[in-house]
């Protein structure tokens, strides 16, 4: 996208001559990154906009009636024998926002969502707000989540690395093979191998659950490493996997630099492998990896939702599917834009923070 | 023009051992899936060994059910085929439609550039960075009793971004050739460009839009399915795997019903990969050699 878009500063000659028509523009061309700042900003807040509100309208053009469901769900938990009144059904709509027709309905939602940060009340657990409902699940789908990406990534960067050094290696054309075959196997498949291996085989590890249960949560060192000890295979599936394709991609930007004049160089001053490997080579080939952590965080969301539920864990992902399968559209929407929120987010920061990272990155050319 | 296609086609295979491995493998899985029915014949002996009870619950691997029967008596080895063949077809629709829809945009966006592209990227970027299986579970929720086209179509909604932003980028590198110019100089309509010049030397990078987005929906179709959201009325490999672990084939040591089913979407999964790993390296010169040896 930023390779093709047209240059947005235009440097203005008439500088010294005349006193400059418009001073914004002039301000600009003078601070190409805070104008490459404002544009990338800019950018995130269309994207956002635009996501959400794809996620908003196909929820709502689903077919499938909340209400009434929930009215089931009334008559079977609380015996509430005789039909529904009008009333009681019109008040339900009002609350949880269907009432009007579908545009009027998109604006409430992203005026509550926007300025109240207000997702609507949940019906899995009404009436508890959907965020709130959300939040108690996002600490277990962060924890999991995104310790078992980062090391997913600082391994596979490692160990691509070390493949791409050590190319026509045996060792090196192994390990690229089998990245090859596995980067794109769902995380779900390891998991269950390991489950059946460890968990019902053996009978070391807890298949289910994100803790003992016998064991009341808080910060004590047993809770603390139940949670690890329940945690260890879930999460070990995403970092598998995860290795992998990084190991490939890594790989793929590291062989270009190994072929470079500078490392020849290194070589011919006599440094050690291991020393042009980590601040020579490795150097130059980290960085896209960073903006690629970004995008791919979305992907692995969708693998761990079905990690989360094949472990029972309390996570974002068991949230979700508990949520489609009663018809809960505020916190389906709830989760889908905390994620879709998170990726943008994470994606516009680290491109913020790229030219900090890398001197050569410029994107006001 | 046939013949050299054909040529080029084998030329491109003989270069790379990748390529050629992934298209044995898939070659075998498609004709093992052409003959599913034969198979299943040959196993069921006269009936139909799918059939609720048609043997005898739980039984061990052994020779005369290879990979054993499941809880209401149907052979493993029987379903697993089946299954394969709706895989591979659910495989083959999405990500034909997928390709097509994603050239299309590609071509749009990549030729006529300016604000046309400006919107068609955003919009695409937007679609990548979704995480879609909120929306694919949703939409599957809704969808019982469908035929496999319509699952197909359905998971070709989320799989054509990943083929259209391949191919935009090699438009965009090639528009600027000067055999496009040349064309364009001697009057050739844009529509005549974009078949007789351009769309000849994608060829390639359409497959590896094809084989993306085929992998993305059989991925994503065996997702929906182990969590047991996937819509009625459509068996494949995936709908195996979550028989297997809600009958508790896991605890019961039953491995053929999970395993067989998994060993062999990974293989599909590597095998796809190994043709987009390949194809790239017989036509990005940059890549050769890159991706390993």
């Amino acid at each position: 996208m930023t390779a093709d878009a047209p240059p947005v500063v235009v440097v203005d000659e008439s500088q010294d001559s005349a006193p400059p028509p418009s001073g914004v523009r002039v301000w600009l061309s003078r601070h190409p990154l805070a104008a490459y700042a404002i544009r990338r900003v800019g950018l995130y807040f269309v994207e956002l906009w635009g996501a959400l509100t794809i996620a908003f309208f196909f929820f709502r053009l689903i077919p499938g009636d909340p209400i009434q469901t929930l009215i089931q769900t009334l008559q079977q938990n609380y015996m509430y024998n005789q039909q529904a009144s009008t009333e009681l059904i019109a008040r339900y709509q009002q609350e949880f926002g269907l009432t009007g027709n579908l545009f009027s309905q998109y604006l409430k939602y992203m005026e509550k969502l926007v300025l109240h940060g207000d997702l609507g009340p949940s019906l899995i657990n009404y009436p508890t707000p959907a965020q709130d409902v959300i939040l108690r699940a996002l600490p277990w789908t962060i924890g999991l989540l995104g310790i078992s990406a980062v090391l997913a990534w600082i391994f596979g960067v490692i160990l691509g690395a070390i493949a791409g050094w050590r190319r026509g290696k045996l060792g090196s054309a192994i390990a690229t093979n089998l990245s090859i075959a596995l980067s794109h196997v769902p995380y779900f498949f390891v998991a269950l191998i390991l489950v059946y291996i460890f968990a019902y085989s053996l009978g070391v590890l807890p298949a289910r659950s994100a803790y003992d249960s016998n064991i009341t949560p808080g910060l004590s060192l047993e809770f603390i490493g139940s949670v690890l000890k329940y945690g260890l295979l879930p999460g070990l599936s995403i970092v598998i996997i995860g290795t992998f394709s990084w190991i490939l991609s890594t790989r793929m930007l590291m062989v270009p630099v190994l072929g470079e004049d500078y490392l020849v160089y290194a070589e011919a001053k006599g440094l050690k492998g291991w020393r042009i490997l980590t601040r020579y080579a490795l150097r130059n080939c980290y960085l896209p990896q960073i903006t690629a952590f970004g995008i791919s965080l979305g992907f692995i969301f969708n693998g761990n939702v079905l990690v989360e539920q094949l472990f029972n864990y309390p996570g974002l992902g068991t949230t979700l599917v508990t949520a489609i399968q009663q018809l809960d559209f505020n916190t389906i929407l709830g989760v889908t834009n905390i994620a879709i929120f998170s990726v943008l987010t994470a994606v516009l920061l680290l491109d913020l923070l790229l030219p900090l990272l890398d001197p050569r990155v410029k994107y006001w050319k | 023009m046939t013949m050299r296609i054909l040529t080029a086609v084998v030329r491109t295979i003989r270069n790379s051992r990748r390529l050629a491995a992934g298209l044995i493998i898939l070659g075998v899985m498609v004709l093992l899936a052409l003959f599913s029915p034969l198979i299943v014949n040959a196993i069921g002996n006269g009936k139909d060994p799918i059939e609720v009870a048609a043997y005898e619950k739980w039984l061990v691997p052994g020779p005369g059910h290879l990979l054993g029967t499941d809880q209401f008596g149907r052979d493993v080895f029987a379903m697993v085929m089946k299954a394969l063949s709706v895989s591979l077809q659910i495989g083959a629709i999405a990500g034909i439609i997928s390709t097509v829809v994603g050239v299309i945009v590609a071509f749009v966006a990549g030729y006529k550039g300016g604000w046309i592209d400006g919107i068609l990227s955003t919009f695409t970027g937007i679609l990548l960075v979704i995480p879609t299986f909120p929306l694919l579970i949703a939409l599957s929720a809704y969808a019982k009793n469908v035929t496999l086209f319509q699952v197909g179509v359905m998971i070709s909604i989320f799989a054509w971004p990943f083929a259209a932003k391949t191919i935009r980028s090699q438009v965009l590198s090639l528009r600027t050739r000067p055999y496009v110019d040349l064309a364009r100089v001697s009057k050739a309509r844009d529509l005549e460009i974009i078949v007789t010049e351009l769309l000849p030397n994608l060829l390639p990078f359409i497959g590896v839009g094809f084989a993306s987005s085929a992998l993305g929906a059989i991925f994503g179709l065996v997702g929906l399915e182990v969590i047991g959201l996937g819509p009625g009325g459509v068996v494949d490999l995936g709908q195996i795997i979550y028989n297997a672990i809600t009958t508790g084939a896991l605890t019961l040591g039953a491995w053929p019903m999970f395993v067989v089913p998994i060993v062999l979407l990974t293989l599909l999964f590597a095998a796809l990969n190994m043709v987009n790993i390949g194809l790239e390296e017989v036509y990005n010169p940059r890549l050769r050699g890159v991706a390993g040896e």
